[in-house]
């Protein structure tokens, strides 16, 4: 029996996504911040892949990486300015790989298990400890303590590469949106859809070097690739799943708050508070201090426009991200789905429409509806003489 | 000079009044500059006052209707002084804090200067009907600026603010006329009133009119109820000016009148009293813990506070009467911040409804630093060590405990209420998330915070350093417990001698000076 339409919670999404609509609804300033955002995030994003697989392929196996956010150049001029604090938020990378790390997923996770990752990693560590018998001793002693660490390297290799592609995807749309070409929503999400599409195959490599000779720890051989190997767990791990932890609020394992099946986590960044006190999975800080530095001046503008001005600067940012990351989940929903989206054939459709309800599933709860009813007003009236 | 700090006022509002303005900008703009100008001058007034002394300073004396025994006497002791520079204080904080398009502007701000000249007035007045006739011009004004510019049921409210304080005004002209006309005075004088032919029960009957009168005012339980319908409807200038100074014309007319005049009857009744204090102050903090109205629950927590002034004063020794005044110009302090505090969370938020209010601590998106002030209201109120609301709460107990044991103990409660309900406020309004129907409140400028910094660093300072609030006061307190002793009825300028020959002791209490007295009789 062919359904004619979803009886699911969320069913008006799932009709709008079969109709070729988007998550986000079209409207000018939702545009503009989508892509506004999207832009500082593509900066912020640059550097951060920079510096991850600056450190997955100088700092690895490195025990006490004291100046592993400085990509090498260390200077004094640069050591004050990281105690100062005027710097990227290096470590709001790192929180997102330890996610990934944590959640796993795809076939990178699967070949860091393997046999022949095992192999690599022995071959690497052999290289790289060759004149150092102590900590020869202590891998001997604790087998899987380097072979973990070069787990994690290989992680924030594989988080490096995936934001290389992503960064470009998001200043090339801002690019786009800056000459004209992009002028909806729809228009966003398919640019973010094929531009997944188009990296989809690029091979996930991860090679060190050691006394000029080059180690394949992630190799070609393993084949694997940016969307279903990089890509897709990290929407699951930082989009959907998240952690309990970073924010400043606190889970009470005790008393059922936090899902004991990591698989049912819903702390990601869809699901996140962007209130600083109640936020969970990804906190609306670190990130967002790094993007307001890169906002486009229209976005200034935007934001100034408002009944706070840019007193909550962190809190619209987070806003418009959240925005922004719901319509990249829907580029990425859309692009796995089972069959074309405009198709006409019944079954084709209902079997979509299934797919669909499944997402709109782990999507009840989050912060779907907010995005989409987002004002800036005060609900409650003002008093006579204000 | 006395005289300017009442002209001052009266002058700003004349010419907010007479002249054509329309701006309101350009009103408050006046108002503030005359506000302004009277403050640095009670300023003026306190550097050139002598605390060493207890006598009257600033004496002004002009004959007026002599065949009434009436005249414009004014000076300041240290009983007054602290009163005063609080009054011009907080006038300008009230004209500073009042809205700038507020409609009616020629009319509100000088109905707020004639407010602030009368209550400086009574609090320098040396002569009965003089002050009889500033206590009643300031209920006026009152009266107009709850009526006209209150809230939904501000008609209701400024009628049982109305008819309350004009008994109260009945009750204390009727005790200021027995008070004269009983004890053979010809004026009406402070310092040429001797009550020490008066029985003990004409006084009492006197007493029970100054007490009713001035309970009233305070307010007492149970003659409160007018309190928290005034504040809930008053705008934020008005209930700071309500909590801050007018309702201690009430404890300053008890201590002025009803000790200084009436000893022997105060002496009697002083443990009615005391118990009287230990009912206000409980009534007065269980009701505040009930209340989900963030200005209901300051309003009830001044009835509770108020209390423990009254319990200095029952208890009589030259250290619980400086307590008292000390309470007095902390709970002016500390209730106007909270007053501002919570009409700026209500003219950002649009509620004060515990219930909607809530995660206002919110850095990014609620009132952090106002919310941060409300938390150092809060503490000072709940007489948390480090801020004014301490010490002065500490002497209160310490000097009390002495006469009264049982009823500063039972009194010592209403503190740890006080904690309870401002933990609530605190906690309901201030922590958790920022409520959902508030989430997006508009900024806090620096001029909104300013009127709320100045309070909370004064605070601070006297929760640091009380001796500067202290000072001023200490001789005259002394002299006031030592007068009826000495048959002197007030200090005044040539009553030093007199009172310098006998050796203070804080703990000596007027019961025991009476006692003492009756004896060598």
């Amino acid at each position: 029996m062919i359904k004619k339409s979803s009886k699911h919670p969320l069913a008006e999404y799932v009709e709008r996504l079969l109709s070729g609509k988007t998550l986000l609804p079209e409207g000018s300033e939702n545009l503009l911040e989508v892509v506004g955002i999207l832009k500082s995030y593509g900066v912020v994003l640059d550097a951060y892949s920079k510096n991850l697989i600056y450190i997955a392929e100088n700092q690895f196996l490195e025990f006490f990486p004291f100046f592993k956010y400085f990509n090498g150049q260390v200077s004094v001029n640069k050591l004050f300015s990281h105690w100062w604090h005027d710097r990227i938020n290096f470590e709001y990378a790192e929180y997102c790989m330890r996610s990934m790390l944590w959640h796993g997923g795809g076939g990178l996770d699967k070949y860091l298990d393997s046999a022949e990752f095992r192999e690599n990693a022995e071959n690497v560590i052999a290289a790289k400890f060759r004149k150092n018998p102590f900590i020869k001793l202590v891998n001997q002693l604790f087998p899987e303590f380097l072979i973990e660490q070069l787990r994690v390297s290989a992680y924030y290799s594989g988080l490096g590469q995936f934001w290389r592609v992503m960064s470009d995807i998001f200043i090339d749309l801002s690019d786009q949106y800056d000459g004209g070409k992009i002028t909806s929503i729809l228009q966003v999400v398919e640019h973010i859809k094929n531009g997944l599409v188009a990296a989809a195959s690029k091979p996930i490599v991860y090679k060190v070097k050691i006394d000029n000779k080059v180690y394949n720890i992630l190799p070609e051989s393993a084949e694997l690739t940016f969307l279903v190997d990089t890509a897709i767990p990290y929407v699951e791990a930082i989009f959907f799943r998240g952690t309990p932890f970073q924010g400043t609020v606190s889970y009470n394992a005790q008393a059922g708050q936090i899902s004991p099946d990591q698989g049912r986590f819903q702390y990601g960044a869809l699901y996140a508070d962007p209130l600083p006190i109640g936020g969970s999975g990804i906190p609306p800080t670190l990130l967002m201090q790094d993007m307001r530095h890169y906002l486009p001046d229209y976005l200034h503008h935007l934001y100034q426009s408002t009944r706070r001005g840019e007193d909550d600067l962190r809190v619209q940012i987070c806003e418009s991200f959240q925005k922004s990351m719901y319509c990249v989940t829907n580029a990425a929903i859309v692009g796995l789905m089972p069959h074309p989206q405009d198709t006409q054939d019944p079954k084709l459709r209902d079997e979509n429409r299934a797919y669909l309800e499944k997402w709109m599933d782990r999507l009840i709860i989050s912060r779907l509806h907010a995005v989409n009813s987002q004002d800036n007003s005060c609900n409650i009236s003002l008093p006579r003489w204000s | 000079m006395i005289s300017a700090l009442i002209l001052l006022p009266l002058i700003g509002a004349a010419i907010v009044s007479v002249f054509p303005i329309t701006s309101s900008k350009v009103c408050r703009s006046i108002a503030l500059t005359f506000t302004i100008l009277a403050f640095v001058l009670s300023v003026v007034i306190a550097l050139g006052f002598s605390p060493d002394e207890f006598s009257l300073q600033y004496s002004e004396f002009i004959p007026w209707i002599n065949s009434l025994g009436f005249n414009y006497n004014l000076g300041v002791d240290g009983l007054s002084l602290p009163l005063l520079v609080l009054n011009c204080l907080l006038s300008a904080i009230a004209v500073y804090s009042s809205d700038q398009s507020i409609q009616r502007p020629r009319l509100y701000f000088s109905l707020v200067l004639l407010l602030s000249s009368a209550v400086t007035g009574a609090f320098v007045a040396q002569d009965l009907l003089l002050f009889f006739l500033f206590y009643e011009l300031e209920l006026i004004p009152l009266y107009l600026l709850i009526a006209i510019w209150g809230g939904q049921r501000r008609g209701y409210a400024a009628t049982k603010f109305l008819i309350y304080t004009a008994s109260s005004g009945i009750l204390i002209l009727a005790s200021f006329l027995g008070l004269v006309w009983l004890s053979g005075s010809s004026s009406f004088a402070l310092q040429e009133l001797d009550t020490s032919s008066l029985s003990l029960g004409t006084q009492l009957i006197l007493l029970a009119g100054i007490l009713i009168g001035f309970g009233i005012k305070i307010p007492l339980v149970p003659f409160h109820t007018w309190l928290p319908d005034a504040h809930v409807e008053a705008s934020t200038p008005i209930s700071v000016l309500l909590a801050g100074v007018l309702l201690k014309l009430g404890t300053y007319g008890l201590l002025r009148f009803g000790t200084l005049l009436l000893p022997l009857a105060w002496q009697y009744i002083a443990p009615w009293l005391a118990i009287w204090a230990v009912v206000s102050v409980l009534f007065g903090a269980s009701c505040a813990i009930a209340q989900k109205d963030m200005k209901k629950m300051v309003a009830y927590s001044s009835i509770a506070h108020m209390g423990y002034i009254l319990l200095a004063a029952a208890a009589g020794t030259p250290l619980s009467i400086l307590a008292a005044v000390m309470q007095m110009i902390s709970h002016g302090l500390i209730s106007a911040l909270l007053f501002l505090l919570v009409g700026i969370i209500y003219k950002k938020a649009g509620s004060r409804d515990l219930s909607v209010i809530e995660g206002l601590l919110n850095p990014e998106r609620g009132l952090p630093m106002i919310g941060s002030l409300v938390i150092l209201g809060v503490m000072a109120s709940a007489g948390i060590p480090g801020m004014v609301g301490f010490i002065c709460e500490f002497t209160v107990f310490t000097s009390s405990f002495a006469v009264f044991p049982v009823q500063t103990l039972l009194s010592m409660i209403g503190t740890g209420l006080t904690a309870i309900y401002f933990l609530i406020l605190a906690n309901r309004a201030l922590f958790g998330r920022l409520s959902n129907q508030v989430t997006s409140l508009p900024r806090v400028y620096w001029s909104d915070r300013i009127p709320a910094l100045i309070l909370a660093v004064l605070i601070v300072v006297f929760g640091i350093q009380p001796n500067w609030l202290s000072r001023w006061t200490e001789k005259t307190t002394t002299a006031i417990v030592r007068s009826p002793m000495v048959g002197v009825h007030a200090p005044s300028h040539n009553s030093s001698t007199t009172a310098s020959i006998y050796q203070f002791k804080d703990n000596i209490s007027i019961r025991e000076i009476m006692v003492e007295k009756s004896l060598k009789e």
